[in-house]
């Protein structure tokens, strides 16, 4: 199977190539949208963790939460370079994307951390 | 790929220790009975130190991004 059909590696999604906007590379963009969900995952996991240990309550954590999502989105942004272009295809993707799927990993550690530090 | 998985693991044993010497101070605080109003001042820069590298080890171990243009990466080899 050495031949030149790829394994699905670079899949166009139009087939005008003059303007390159509508095409990508599908594969790629998945993969750039798996770093970010693991990166906002594992920022979540450890802001909850954090805020528990530092003893938030109601309020404060929410707003520890949207702290560190902002980092987190600007710790991304960085990462690519800030130039988004050549790796998503949208701002919406690397600031709003796994927002509120953290959140509940937040909420989870959170109270996790809060009760082995506070109340046990 | 290990740097910054080393670096991960070193900022969780960090907030470990951070959660460890808030749990002392409460503890002493009980035996004082006064009230907690917040971790001391050097818990917290615990903290936000294994914060800072957390975040660094977030940013770099899941991956780097790859081009989605589709004549940047892959030259077509025909």
């Amino acid at each position: 199977m050495a031949g030149h059909d790829d394994s699905g590696a670079s899949e166009k999604k139009s087939s005008e190539a003059i303007n390159d906007l509508p095409t990508f590379n599908a594969e790629n963009m998945q993969n750039n949208m798996r770093v970010i969900y693991y990166s906002r995952t594992f920022m979540s996991i450890i802001g909850g963790f954090i805020a528990g240990i530092w003893g938030f309550t109601s309020l404060m954590g929410f707003i520890f939460y949207f702290l560190i999502m902002a980092i987190t989105s600007v710790g991304l942004t960085a990462k690519a370079g800030f130039t988004i272009h050549s790796y998503f295809d949208s701002w919406n993707r690397i600031i709003l994307d796994g927002f509120l799927g953290g959140l509940m990993s937040f909420v989870l550690f959170w109270t996790f951390s809060y009760d082995i530090v506070h109340i046990f | 790929m290990g740097t910054g998985f080393v670096i991960g693991v070193l900022g969780v044993l960090i907030l470990s220790h951070a959660a460890y010497s808030t749990i002392q101070y409460r503890a002493l605080l009980k035996i004082t009975e006064e009230e907690f109003s917040g971790p001391p001042i050097n818990v917290v820069l615990e903290l936000i130190f294994g914060l800072i590298l957390c975040v660094w080890a977030a940013l770099t171990v899941p991956g780097k991004f790859l081009s989605i243009l589709p004549d940047s990466d892959e030259n077509r080899c025909n």
